[in-house]
C-alpha cells in the first residue's frame, strides 16, 4: 500500500521543531486533565442524580459535581486552542488531509460541543425547576453526557487517521474512519482514564475542608461518598491497564519502536505502587483513604506524562517516513515553481520583443475579450455586431463604456470600467473597429 | 491547493465559514469587547451610590454574557478553525506558519479570558458586600475588560495583513505581518463600534430586566446612552479613517461586494441605507440620553439588530474587497499561491494536484477531467448547485441558450481581467476546454457534486506517490534513489 505524498506550506516553521514537539505534549496533556474532568463529571452527576432517586443526599451531590462541569469545561476548550495550533503547524499536510477526509463529522464538533454546554447550563441553572420532572431532570443529564462522549471519538478518529496516510484512500467519509483498526479501543482506553482521573478528582474534591459545609448531606456521610469514588478510581486503573495492553498489541506496526515500547512499560510500572497503595487503603482496615494520596497522584501523573511522551513518539515513528519524503517533494516542487517562473519572465521579454499586436490589443483582451467574441453573440454582442452599430463612432464605445446601460432583454448589464482612462478606452474603441 | 478537497454543494464553502465567523463576531463585539466595560462601570456606579439595584442588575446582565460567551461565542470561535482548515488549508496553514506566536500570545490572552470571566462570574455572589471587597471584585472586572480587547486587537493584525501584507512580502517577519497598514485603523474601527454595540445591547436588555422599577430604568438607561453616545462619535471618526487607508482598487471591488453582480446599481442606495441607519441609532441614543425614559424598547432592539446587520454586512465587504486573494499578493482565493502559477499554467494543474484522480485531459475524458478541474479550481468559492452555485452565474450570463464550451472559455480565459475580483485561471489550455466541457454538461442535468468527505481520495499514482518533479534533478536529495 503506498501513501499520497502531498507538498508542505512552503513557509519555514515559525520555532525550532523540537520547541513545538515540547509544547505540544505539554499542552495536551493539561488539555486531555480537562477534558477528563468535564466528561467525568458529567457521568458522576448523572450517575448521582440517578442514586438520587433513591437517596435524596445523591441528588445534592449531583449538584455540586455539576458546578465542577460547567467550569472544567470552559478550561477544556480553552486549553484544547494550543495542541490544536501546534498540531496544525507541525503536521500540516496529514492533519488537514484527515480532517478533510471525515470533514463533515469533523465540522459537526462544533455544534456538538455547544449543545452539550448549553445543555450543561440549562442543566445547572435551572436545576431547581426541572427537580420535580425526573425524566426531564436525568434526561437532559443524560443527554448532555452522551454528546460529552460522542465528541472524543470524533477527535479519536482524526488524530489516528492522520498518523496512517496510506489509509487515506480507503477512506469514505467518517464512519469508515472510525472503523479503522484500534480507533474503538483507543476511545474505550480514552473512557477508562476519563473515569480513572474524574473519580481521583473527586476523591479529592470530597475530601476537601470546605465540602461538608457545601454539601450538607442529612444522612449520608462523606467517608462513604470518598469510597464510592475511590472504588471507581480503583476499579478504573485496572481496567485502563487491560485496555491499555489491548491498544498496545493492536497498534500497527507503523509507529512502532523499542523505543515506544519502553516508554509504556515505564508507563505502566509507575502505576503499580499506586494500585498497591489504593488496593490496602480500600481493603486494610485501619487505613484510611488520604494515606500516601499525594504519591498515587504522582505516579498518575508520571504515568500519564510518560504516555503521552509515548504517543507523541508513537506518531513521529508513524510519519517519519511520510514526513521527510513530503519534505523532499516540497524542495523539488520550488524548484519547478522557479523554473517555470523564469521561463514565464523569459517568454514575456521575448513576446515584447517581438510584439507586433496593434495599440489596443492587450488592453482589449484583458478588459473586454471576456464578454465579447469576434463571431459569436456570448454574453454580450460579438465585435461583428458592435462594429456594425458604432461603425466610425470610436467616441460613441468611449461613451456607452462610461456610463453602460441594458439594451438587450436577454443579456446582463456591462459592468463600468473605472480603472481605464479616456485614452485607454478610446484606444480600445478604435482597436474594436478596426478588427 | 495540495490537500483533499472538502466540499459542501448545498449552503456553500464560503456560507459555511461566513455563518460562523460573523455570529462570532456579533458574541465577540456586542457581548464581550463592548459589554464588559459596560458591566464593570455599573458595578462601580453600585459602590459609589451604594444602591444594591445597580449591583443586581450588573449581575444579570453579566449571566448573560457568560452563558453565552462561553458557549456560543467560544465555539463558533474555535468554528473559525475549523471551517477555515477544511475550506482553505493552504490559506490559514501559510497564515498560521507566519502567526505561530502572534495566536499563541493570542492563546495565553484566551486563557486569562476565560479564567476572569469564571472568577468576575463564579465569585459575584460571594465576594463580600464591603465596598473594599466589591473594589477588589471589580478589579476583575477591568482586567477582563481589558483581555477581552487584546484578544481581538490580536485577531485585527492577522485580518488586517489577509487584506494587504505591506511589507511581510519583502520581510517575512511576524513584526512585519502585525504592523500592516490597515492595523491601527481597523483596531480603532472594531473597538469603537464594538463599544457602541456592546453599550446598546446591554441596553436593551436592562430595559428588559428593569421593566418593574421604571425609575431606576431611566438612571441606568442615561447612563449606558451617555457612554455608548461618546463612543459613537469616537466611531464616526474611526470609520472615515479606516476607509482612508483601504487601498483604492479595493474600494473598486466594493459595489460588487456589498451586494451582488446584479445589483451593482444598488451601491450607491446601500449607501444611504448605511448613512440613515446609522443616523437612527444615533437618534435613539440622543432621546435616550436626554428622555430616557420615553424611548420605546423596540427602538433599542432596531438599533441592535440594525448595527448586527451592519457588522455583518462590513465583515462581508471587508471579506470580498481582499479578492481576488485570499492573502493580499500572495495567495488566490482558489488556495493557490501567485508564485505557482507559471508552472500550473505550462504543465497543468492536475499534473500537480496529488489528490487528483486524473492527469491528462483527453478527447474522451473531458467532462470527468473538467470536474477535476472545477474541484481544483472552482470550488473554494462556487458550489454546482448550491449558493453562488456555478450553475446560477451560467445562467445569468448565457441564458437558456444552450451553453457552449468555447464560449465559456473565452470568458474564463480573460475573466480576471473584467471581473478584477476572480483569480486568473491557473490550468492550462486543455484543462480550460474540459472545464468548460464539464461546465456546458451541467446545463441540463447537474451531477451531484462531493467533497473528499464523502468520496474519498483517489487511489495514489504515480506521481501522487512521487517526490521528484519532471525532468528535474532530486534537489532534495541529489544522491539519493529515484523512486
Amino acid at each position: 500500500m503506498t501513501a499520497p505524498i502531498p507538498r508542505d506550506i512552503p513557509l519555514p516553521l515559525p520555532a525550532p521543531e523540537g520547541l513545538l514537539e515540547i509544547l505540544l505534549i505539554a499542552a495536551f496533556l493539561v488539555h486531555i486533565l480537562f477534558v477528563h474532568l468535564m466528561i467525568g463529571g458529567s457521568m458522576f452527576s448523572l450517575v448521582c442524580q440517578i442514586r438520587g432517586l433513591k437517596t435524596p443526599d445523591y441528588e445534592k451531590l449531583a449538584y455540586r459535581i455539576m458546578q465542577t462541569v460547567t467550569v472544567n469545561k470552559s478550561l477544556a476548550v480553552v486549553m484544547g486552542v494550543a495542541p490544536l495550533l501546534i498540531i496544525n503547524t507541525l503536521y500540516t499536510p496529514q492533519f488537514y488531509a484527515s480532517s478533510a477526509l471525515i470533514g463533515d463529522m469533523w465540522m459537526a464538533v462544533i455544534p456538538l460541543v455547544t449543545l452539550a454546554f448549553l445543555l450543561a447550563y440549562a442543566h445547572k441553572f435551572w436545576w431547581n425547576h426541572f427537580l420535580n420532572i425526573p425524566e426531564l431532570h436525568i434526561g437532559i443529564a443524560a443527554l448532555e453526557t452522551v454528546l460529552f462522549l460522542v465528541i472524543p471519538l470524533i477527535f479519536m478518529t482524526n488524530v489516528n487517521l492522520m498518523l496512517f496516510p496510506e489509509y487515506w484512500p480507503k477512506v469514505t467519509g467518517f464512519f469508515s474512519a472510525m472503523l479503522l483498526p484500534n480507533v474503538l479501543l483507543r476511545y474505550l482506553h480514552f473512557v477508562s482514564a476519563t473515569v480513572l482521573f474524574s473519580s481521583l478528582f473527586f476523591v479529592w474534591w470530597t475530601g476537601r475542608k470546605t465540602f461538608r459545609i457545601e454539601v450538607q448531606f442529612s444522612e449520608l456521610r462523606v467517608i462513604d461518598v470518598r469510597r464510592f469514588f475511590y472504588a471507581f478510581a480503583f476499579g478504573a486503573t485496572i481496567f485502563q491497564i487491560l485496555t491499555g495492553l489491548m491498544v498496545f498489541v493492536s497498534l500497527p506496526a507503523q509507529g512502532m519502536s523499542w523505543e515506544f515500547t519502553v516508554l509504556l512499560m515505564l508507563g505502566g510500572l509507575v502505576v503499580l505502587p499506586a494500585i498497591w497503595w489504593m488496593w490496602q487503603n480500600l481493603t486494610r482496615p485501619g487505613h484510611l483513604l488520604d494515606d500516601n494520596f499525594k504519591q498515587i497522584l504522582t505516579c498518575f501523573a508520571c504515568a500519564a506524562i510518560v504516555m503521552g511522551i509515548a504517543r507523541h513518539d508513537y506518531r513521529e515513528n508513524a510519519l517519519e517516513d511520510h514526513k521527510a519524503a513530503i519534505a523532499e517533494k516540497t524542495i523539488n516542487y520550488q524548484a519547478a515553481v522557479k523554473e517555470a517562473s523564469e521561463e514565464a519572465q523569459l517568454a514575456a521579454i521575448k513576446a515584447k520583443e517581438t510584439d507586433i499586436t496593434l495599440p489596443g490589443a492587450t488592453a482589449f483582451n484583458q478588459n473586454c475579450a471576456a464578454c465579447h467574441h469576434a463571431t459569436l453573440p456570448t454574453v454580450g454582442p460579438a465585435l461583428e455586431e458592435i462594429n456594425a452599430i458604432y461603425a466610425n463612432d470610436p467616441a460613441g464605445i468611449v461613451a456607452w463604456t462610461k456610463s453602460p446601460g441594458k439594451k438587450r432583454p436577454d443579456s446582463m448589464k456591462m459592468p463600468g470600467f473605472p480603472q481605464l482612462s479616456d485614452a485607454e478606452l478610446m484606444m480600445i474603441s478604435q482597436y474594436m473597429l478596426s478588427h | 491547493m495540495d490537500f483533499p478537497i472538502f466540499h459542501i454543494d448545498f449552503i456553500g464553502n464560503r456560507m459555511l465559514i461566513a455563518v460562523d465567523a460573523i455570529l462570532h463576531v456579533i458574541i465577540n463585539h456586542a457581548l464581550a469587547v463592548g459589554a464588559l466595560p459596560v458591566i464593570a462601570l455599573l458595578e462601580f456606579s453600585g459602590i459609589r451610590t451604594k444602591d444594591p439595584r445597580w449591583d443586581r442588575l450588573a449581575y444579570r446582565l453579566l449571566k448573560v454574557i457568560f452563558i453565552i460567551t462561553t458557549t456560543v461565542g467560544a465555539l463558533t470561535g474555535v468554528g473559525i478553525w475549523f471551517s477555515a482548515s477544511l475550506i482553505n488549508p493552504a490559506a490559514i496553514g501559510s497564515l498560521i506558519r507566519v502567526f505561530f506566536w502572534g495566536w499563541f500570545v493570542e492563546w495565553i490572552v484566551f486563557v486569562a479570558e476565560v479564567s476572569l470571566i469564571m472568577a468576575y462570574f463564579l465569585s459575584w455572589q460571594s465576594s463580600g458586600r464591603t465596598p473594599e471587597a466589591k473594589l477588589k471584585h471589580l478589579r476583575l472586572g477591568i482586567f477582563l475588560a481589558i483581555f477581552s480587547w487584546i484578544t481581538m486587537a490580536i485577531i485585527v493584525a492577522i485580518l488586517g495583513f489577509m487584506m494587504d501584507p505591506g511589507n511581510w512580502m519583502s520581510e517575512r517577519t511576524l513584526i512585519s505581518g502585525v504592523l500592516n497598514p490597515m492595523y491601527f485603523p481597523q483596531l480603532a474601527f472594531r473597538t469603537t463600534l464594538a463599544m457602541v454595540m456592546g453599550g446598546i445591547t446591554m441596553i436593551c436588555l436592562t430595559y428588559l430586566f428593569t421593566r418593574n422599577d421604571l425609575p431606576f430604568r431611566t438612571t441606568v438607561l442615561r447612563a449606558i446612552s451617555s457612554w455608548s453616545g461618546i463612543w459613537m462619535l469616537a466611531l464616526i471618526i474611526a470609520s472615515v479613517w479606516y476607509y482612508q487607508v483601504i487601498p483604492q482598487h479595493m474600494l473598486a471591488n466594493i459595489p460588487v461586494a456589498v451586494t451582488t453582480q446584479e445589483y451593482v446599481s444598488w451601491n450607491s442606495s446601500l449607501k444611504w441605507l448605511l448613512t440613515i441607519g446609522l443616523s437612527f441609532v444615533g437618534w435613539v441614543l440622543w432621546s435616550s440620553i436626554r428622555h430616557p425614559g420615553q424611548v420605546h424598547g423596540a427602538k433599542y432592539l432596531a438599533s441592535v439588530l440594525l448595527l448586527f446587520a451592519m457588522l455583518g454586512q462590513f465583515e462581508r465587504v471587508r471579506e470580498f474587497i481582499r479578492k481576488p486573494f485570499i492573502i493580499g499578493n500572495y495567495m488566490y482565493a482558489n488556495g493557490i499561491r501567485v508564485e505557482d502559477y507559471p508552472l500550473l499554467q505550462r504543465d497543468g494543474i492536475l499534473q500537480h494536484a496529488t489528490y487528483a484522480g486524473i492527469r491528462e485531459v483527453t478527447a474522451d475524458n473531458k467532462v470527468a477531467a473538467g470536474r477535476e478541474v472545477f474541484e481544483q479550481t472552482c470550488t473554494r468559492c462556487h458550489t454546482v448547485n448550491g449558493i453562488n452555485s456555478i450553475r446560477g452565474q451560467l445562467k445569468t450570463m448565457y441564458g437558456d441558450k444552450p451553453w457552449q464550451p468555447e464560449v465559456i472559455a473565452a470568458y474564463i480565459e480573460n475573466m480576471h481581467g473584467a471581473r478584477y475580483f476572480m483569480p486568473p485561471f491557473p490550468g492550462n489550455k486543455a484543462e480550460l476546454d474540459a472545464l468548460c466541457v464539464y461546465l456546458a454538461s451541467q446545463q441540463k442535468r447537474a451531477t451531484a457534486f462531493n467533497g473528499a468527505q464523502t468520496n474519498g481520495i483517489p487511489k495514489p499514482d504515480k506521481i501522487s506517490a512521487s517526490t521528484v518533479y519532471g525532468t528535474l534533478p532530486n534537489l532534495a536529495n541529489p544522491h539519493g534513489e529515484q523512486q
